[in-house]
């Protein structure tokens, strides 16, 4: 069921690019293509998580990656009744409704039998014991063996040896299930691609910064969360790159929607329907960043890979201590020209839900209005549309008064 | 500073309390006493569990300064969000994050021996007590001999009738883990010399056994309505119960931060770290030793490693023909009448 719903999605996009050949579509034809190979008999798959494994690994093999969190969350998009139908299956088989909605119908479609087998599922320690846990129940109901990059807290030369460490025997997993032989060039090469993405990105974040924002939408909150399922890959550069010459080329015609209010995202982008979007649009507010589209990651080094994947890891705003995270939120109040900022809390999502107060006080000091944004990623069940008006409206109404 | 640093409490396992004790202060598990967590819902988010809610609203009230300092681990997500909070908003002078890891294999243990010796460094600065090797050796010996008197308790109580009930084991256990020193000590000694006395009288009528598991618990509240209802709680796989003294540190390593690394990354594990599978392995083999009758499953509410294995645990335990109930509590047991209801009607199935 959800291979049809991946081969439309792919189709419908790929008729799109050739009407209108846009960046963004290439990046939605590239997610969609990719769930589509995971239902090849031959293709040796990798489950993990996209926005939170070190990718670059994965690209030195010939894997498909395959994120059951983005993947069977892309159903609300297309059918929120029938994601809604899914999760009940969850819930009859004794998934608490206080388990994420995220992690309820990826377990509920992989009792109904909708996802790909996997050879291999790895996951990270973050961001959530959810999905950590969701890895071993699917793990478990397929009969595999659970792998957890387990990513501490503190970074030190102890913790970047820890985590390399892990990556290596993870790089042996991959030699047993590709049957190749690990190729450390391979790797570096995927590395040196790796940085060239980055300094992309680094010229994209950049341009977001003009005012009015160049790109319509949140397409940036999105890509942050599974835009590194390309990261070692040639064609995630050349995305990029499309992405800043689009930008520069609306910036130079003035080709872009009036802007009344810039806010930046925090957390994740509901993929149900939602009235979020035509909220923004008519009243001229613009997602101009996303707390983890930032160019929050350095340079990594191709002669220490393992040691530089580690530090990635490391590096992740939902990694550490609320430091790491609020450095992050600061840094995009420097660098955006801000009028609020919106937390999109899902109620299940404890490890970025329960930083609100501290998150709230230190925007209050810097004088940021912040909304707390109350709602559900992908149960419709749990997310009101009215209620979300009025929240918006009113903090919408918070920021017309500071002008 | 002698006299102003005298105690270190705790909020899971996963923290040796040797290193504590080795630094001359006492280590105590804290409980949260608030019996409204209303003070914590302005500052936690309201979908945390109730432990962590309690704890903060209990520190918020003055309840975080019975401690000295505080330990915490990486236990959970809700757990890193608390230390953020705890270090914002409550007065303490010592607020310490001690870096566990979710594996538990050679890597791991490595990298927490070496999370160890920092953490005894650091809490030898703040106590003005050098942790040496023998102060900790010496420590590993007592908390072994401590456990294995606690294992022995245990194990007696694979006979039935019990020789001393589950809801006095597990508040034995409870004061042994606050850390009344020699009035712990001395009713454990008491308790187990007791015991060993005792010889099995084979009589009385024979009680539905209960195997309860599930995470944390400090309040006697679950045991005592499983036995107002006429079950018995031989064993409790619960971090405050049997799990947490199952635990021995090799008195003989040649490192003993490595010693203790192993021994408390390794089993009995928690839902943290283990997966369903070897939860149910482990919870199975109890069920064999104790000649259990049925399986209580609990989980405080909102506990995301807990409520993912729940689902697994019930189908296996169903499929082996091991009766179990699934039930949530709200740490304060609160809600007590409607866990009170499900609780009888699940004994009452197994005594038909």
């Amino acid at each position: 069921m959800l291979k049809k719903y991946y081969e439309e999605m792919k189709s419908g996009l790929e008729a799109d690019y050739l009407h209108k050949p846009r960046a963004w579509t290439r990046m939605n034809i590239q997610l969609a293509s990719t769930f589509v190979e995971a239902y090849k008999e031959n293709a040796k798959v990798v489950w993990t998580s996209f926005y939170s494994f070190p990718m670059e690994l994965l690209a030195a093999f010939d894997v498909v990656p395959f994120d059951f969190e983005i993947a069977t969350n892309l159903l609300p998009m297309f059918d929120a009744d029938k994601a809604v139908e899914i999760m009940n299956r969850a819930e009859e088989d004794g998934y608490s409704t206080d388990i994420c909605s995220f992690h309820r119908l990826a377990v509920g479609c992989c009792s109904l039998g909708y996802m790909p087998e996997a050879d291999l599922m790895l996951t990270s320690s973050y961001y959530c014991d959810g999905k950590a846990k969701a890895n071993q129940s699917l793990a478990e109901h397929y009969g595999k063996k659970s792998i957890s990059l387990d990513v501490p807290n503190e970074i030190s030369k102890e913790s970047v040896d820890y985590v390399a460490g892990q990556l290596r025997r993870i790089a042996v997993k991959l030699e047993e299930v590709t049957g190749q032989v690990f190729d450390l060039n391979r790797l570096r090469e995927c590395i040196r691609v790796s940085n060239r993405a980055r300094r992309a990105y680094g010229q994209l974040a950049d341009l977001q910064k003009v005012t009015p924002y160049p790109y319509i939408g949140v397409p940036v909150v999105n890509m942050s969360i599974f835009g590194n399922k390309l990261a070692g890959k040639e064609i995630q550069e050349q995305i990029l790159l499309d992405m800043v010459k689009e930008s520069r080329e609306k910036i130079m015609k003035g080709n872009m929607v009036p802007e009344k209010y810039r806010v930046a995202w925090l957390a994740w982008y509901p993929t149900q329907p939602t009235n979020i979007t035509r909220i923004f649009r008519e009243n001229g507010v613009s997602v101009v960043m996303g707390e983890l589209a930032r160019n929050w990651w350095g340079e990594l080094d191709e002669e220490l890979p393992f040691e530089s994947l580690a530090l990635w890891s490391l590096k992740n705003p939902y990694v550490g201590t609320i430091e790491q995270r609020l450095k992050g939120i600061n840094e995009i109040i420097d660098g955006y020209k801000l009028d609020g900022v919106v937390h999109f809390s899902t109620d299940a999502c404890r490890h970025s839900c329960a930083a609100q107060k501290l998150i709230g006080d230190a925007l209050k000091k810097r004088d940021v209005p912040y909304l707390v944004l109350d709602g559900d990623m992908s149960d419709k069940r749990k997310y009101s549309p009215d209620r979300t008006q009025l929240l918006l409206e009113n903090f919408i109404g918070v920021m017309a008064g500071r002008k | 500073m002698p006299g102003a640093f005298n105690s270190i409490g705790y909020f899971c396992s996963l923290v040796p309390v040797e290193i504590i004790t080795a630094a001359g202060l006492k280590p105590l598990r804290v409980k949260g006493k608030a019996e409204t967590t209303a003070a914590a819902d302005a500052y936690l988010y309201p979908n945390m569990c109730p432990y962590i809610k309690s704890l903060f609203a209990d520190a918020m009230d003055g309840g975080g300064s019975a401690c000295d300092g505080v330990v915490f681990t990486r236990s959970c997500d809700g757990m890193r969000r608390l230390y953020d909070a705890w270090k914002a908003y409550v007065p303490n002078d010592f607020v310490y994050m001690l870096e566990a890891p979710k594996n538990c294999d050679d890597l791991a243990v490595e990298y927490f021996a070496s999370q160890l010796r920092v953490f005894a460094l650091q809490l030898g600065r703040k106590s003005g007590v050098e942790i040496k090797e023998h102060s900790l050796a010496e420590a590993v010996k007592t908390a072994n001999h401590t456990r294995r008197m606690m294992q022995e308790l245990y194990s007696r109580q694979k006979k039935s009738p019990l020789p001393v009930s589950g809801s006095e084991l597990f508040k034995l256990g409870l004061e042994v883990l606050s850390g009344n020193g020699q009035d712990s000590a001395g009713r454990l000694q008491s308790v187990y010399d007791n015991v060993k006395k005792q010889a099995a009288s084979g009589r009385g009528r024979k009680k539905p056994r209960i195997l309860a598991s599930g995470n944390v618990m400090d309040r006697p509240g679950l045991f005592e309505i499983i036995e107002a209802a006429g079950a018995e709680v031989p064993v409790a796989d619960l971090c405050t119960a049997a799990r947490y003294f199952e635990r021995i540190v090799d008195e003989d390593a040649h490192d003993i931060y490595s010693a203790l690394a192993a021994a408390y990354l390794g089993e009995p594990r928690c839902s943290r770290t283990a997966t369903p599978a070897e939860i149910y392995a482990r919870l199975s083999k109890k069920v064999k030793e104790y000649a259990i009758d049925g399986v209580l499953l609990t989980s405080l509410k909102y506990c995301d490693q807990v409520l993912n294995d729940i689902p697994y645990l019930v189908k296996q335990f169903t499929e082996a023909g091991t009766p179990v109930l699934f039930v949530e509590n709200d740490y304060l047991f609160k809600d007590s009448g409607r866990l009170r209801t499900r609780v009888e009607a699940f004994i009452e199935t197994l005594e038909n």
